[in-house]
């Protein structure tokens, strides 16, 4: 029972970390003179983008993990961490094209950042079309793993080709102390965020897996499943 | 060596396979020149554009029949089990990657210096500023690419999904290679571009080495009969 | 009907000679695959020279268990000993001296049997490969088709082929994995032949095959295999064909 309290209480910290960060985005932090209003997408941008790239870690480790212990739980693992790399990585890419059409007026350029997370985001999300693609539980497993592996090992030479890539906006914005301070803040409920959503999509993939494994068992005995499981 | 010779026993067997058949050369070779010509046909009103395009497109042509390539040269060993047959011999593992790296290899050269040779032609993209180079950039990106999809041809061939799927795995892991080799080739050829220069070969080496050698630890545990 | 023999190992073969000489010495073979348990704490040793029938329905285990033994797959847990070499460390050495034939003939269809043939010896470090090759395609009646492809073959000839491919290193133990199925009346009484001829030459061979009075009349020993277990294990002679075919149907699926 204590657990069902530990899980409230967490997502009642990231909710009220989030008004808290909203709040201290849209009140506190001055404005940025030269880019406006749309500059603040910059404080969950950069979060969002780290705990992508933290989440690629996550997968990276699941997979080695797996390709060494052969134990579900780290595909199990890996694929919770997956889903939500490609959903914290079409953020950024949102975020950013939101930004980029802020700031220059465009949707799209291939500047060195935009078509990093762009590259990113496809190779998380070809991993997951591999996991839909291939029936055999094993295979799957094996497949996945060895392309998280390659994936995350590619991410630095991804990084840096796409820094080869001519810049549309040369030069760093200029931080203010209290821009700093917030941007750390934001940090906070985006990556309470991330790690809970990486968890609970790890114990539906754990309780998938079981229940799976559970009905082959039934059909394996000759047992008819039953819609409510009770006595035939 | 004696892993040496192994090896060579399986090249030599692969291109004995395919002298005798010619089956993926061909394939390999005539989807590579009609992509070739489907660009050029669609870009002959802008022939500026063709020319500053030419390594991009390429690449495109490369990227396809190579797919194809890997995927036949695995498809070999699928038949009738034969790579079982490998497995039981007391023989590397990794040996058996390394033959099929070689042999993708060669098959890829060669149909890469005709596609392209097509390519330029059509384009009118003239090499004489910088032959070697272009050389040594298009080989390096070759050899990256030839190291991943020899891997993942292996990992995905006993699955019964063909056709695009081994193209949509290696296409975002080679990203890197096309953009690397991309600029550096507009780096050597348009004085005028305004890119870094050594940075594209330097990546284009890495790439070639982390993959090589991951490739060669990895593929041990892909192996299935 | 008669009385179920003791599943225990009965004398001829539990005749163990110690693990040095031993052909096979598998312990708690376990082998699971997709979460789903294929081999369950598999006991099961050979003495070197032995011909043992593997028998059990679909899904018993026997390919996976033949998989196993030939270092193709490595058990979930389980040690295995072959000519007291271990397959986890050794598996090299020990491939040296299996030889396996499957449902597919693990040839290359494009080339002749000689290419082929030629090819595997030459992985084995077999001596004069092309001179023991048309030996072994001889003594299969082979002989005047040895240059044509061998995707020509009718899947009888094919087989042959296969076999001629087990025996080119001369291994000491063939593992055959339902070889009969699918053959000819000729090539099935060749491949018989073969396996009367190397068990005769002394050579360990097991034998998984679904015909069970075939199986009982070649081999000295008979494992039957069910949901992954060992559920009989005697000598052939001792068994009767009906008898089995009830044990293995038994309890349903």
């Amino acid at each position: 029972m204590t657990r069902q309290y530990a899980i409230i209480a967490y997502w009642l910290l990231t909710a009220v970390a989030f008004i808290g960060a909203i709040v201290l985005v849209f009140t506190w932090t001055p404005e940025e003179s030269s880019m406006g209003v749309i500059q603040k997408i910059f404080y969950f941008h950069l979060p969002v983008a780290i705990n992508t790239f933290l989440a690629c870690a996550v997968v990276f480790v699941a997979s080695v993990g797996y390709l060494v212990q052969r134990d579900t739980w780290w595909d199990d693992l890996a694929a919770a961490a997956a889903n939500i790399a490609v959903v914290l990585c079409t953020g950024v890419l949102l975020t950013g094209m939101l930004w980029a059409h802020g700031a220059w007026g465009v949707w799209w350029t291939w500047s060195p950042r935009l078509t990093f997370s762009f590259m990113l985001w496809l190779l998380y999300v070809v991993y997951l079309l591999v996991r839909s693609s291939v029936e055999s539980a094993q295979r799957r497993a094996l497949v996945s793993a060895v392309f998280g592996l390659v994936a995350f090992l590619d991410v630095p030479l991804v990084y840096l080709s796409a820094r080869l890539l001519p810049d549309i906006h040369p030069g760093q914005i200029a931080l203010a102390p209290e821009m700093k301070l917030t941007l750390g803040f934001c940090m906070i409920p985006i990556t309470l965020l991330a790690a809970g959503l990486i968890c609970t999509q790890y114990k539906i993939n754990k309780l998938r897996r079981a229940r799976q494994l559970q009905r082959q068992e039934q059909f394996q005995l000759g047992v008819a499943p039953t819609l409510a499981g009770g006595s035939l | 060596m004696n892993a040496i010779n192994h090896i060579a026993i399986l090249v030599a067997k692969d291109l004995r396979i395919e002298g005798r058949t010619r089956q993926t050369m061909g394939l390999i070779l005539i989807l590579g020149i009609l992509i070739v010509s489907v660009l050029g046909l669609g870009l002959s009103s802008n022939p500026q554009v063709a020319a500053l395009g030419a390594p991009a497109i390429l690449w495109v042509a490369y990227l396809f029949s190579g797919v194809l390539c890997f995927e036949k040269t695995m498809a070999v060993e699928r038949q009738d089990g034969a790579l079982a047959g490998l497995l039981l011999a007391p023989i590397d593992r990794s040996v058996i990657y390394a033959a099929k790296l070689i042999t993708n290899l060669l098959l890829m050269v060669t149909t890469a210096a005709v596609i392209t040779a097509v390519g330029l032609l059509f384009f009118n993209f003239s090499l004489a500023a910088a032959p070697l180079g272009f050389v040594l950039i298009i080989a390096m990106g070759m050899i990256g690419f030839a190291a991943i999809g020899t891997l993942f041809s292996a990992l995905v061939s006993s699955t019964r999904l063909q056709g695009g799927f081994l193209a949509m795995i290696v296409f975002p892991l080679i990203l890197p290679l096309v953009i690397a080799s991309t600029q550096q080739i507009n780096a050597l050829f348009n004085s005028s571009a305004q890119t870094p220069g050594g940075t594209g070969l330097a990546i284009l080496v890495a790439f070639d080495v982390i993959f090589l050698v991951v490739s060669w630890i990895v593929f041990e545990l892909v192996l299935e009969p | 009907m008669m009385l179920a023999p003791p599943i225990s190992q009965t004398p001829a073969a539990a005749d163990a000679t110690p693990s040095a000489a031993a052909a096979v010495c598998a312990k708690g073979l376990c082998k699971t695959i997709d979460d789903r348990p294929i081999l369950r704490n598999l006991d099961l040793a050979i003495p070197t020279g032995q011909f043992i029938a593997l028998l059990g329905a679909n899904g018993a285990g026997k390919s996976t268990l033949l998989k196993i033994l030939s270092t193709l797959l490595a058990p979930t847990a389980g040690t295995l000993e072959l000519f007291g070499l271990s397959a986890r460390r050794d598996a090299a050495s020990i491939r040296a001296r299996i030889g396996l034939i499957g449902h597919q003939s693990m040839l290359y269809g494009d080339l002749s049997p000689l290419e082929n043939l030629v090819f595997f010896g030459r992985l084995y470090n077999v001596e004069t490969p092309r001179d023991r090759a048309l030996h072994l395609l001889t003594l299969l009646g082979l002989k005047d088709r040895a240059e044509d492809p061998v995707k020509s073959f009718s899947r009888g000839m094919a087989q042959r082929v296969s076999i001629a491919r087990a025996l080119m290193h001369d291994p000491a133990i063939l593992l055959a994995d339902e070889p009969f199925a699918g053959l000819d009346a000729p090539s099935t009484a060749v491949l018989e032949r073969v396996l009367r001829n190397l068990h005769d030459a002394g050579k360990t061979i097991l034998l998984a095959n679904h015909d069970i009075a075939q199986s009982l009349r070649l081999a000295q020993r008979a494992v039957i295999l069910k949901n992954g277990e060992k559920i009989i294990d005697a000598p052939a002679d001792t068994l009767d064909a009906d008898h089995i075919l009830f044990r293995m149907e038994r309890d349903g699926a």
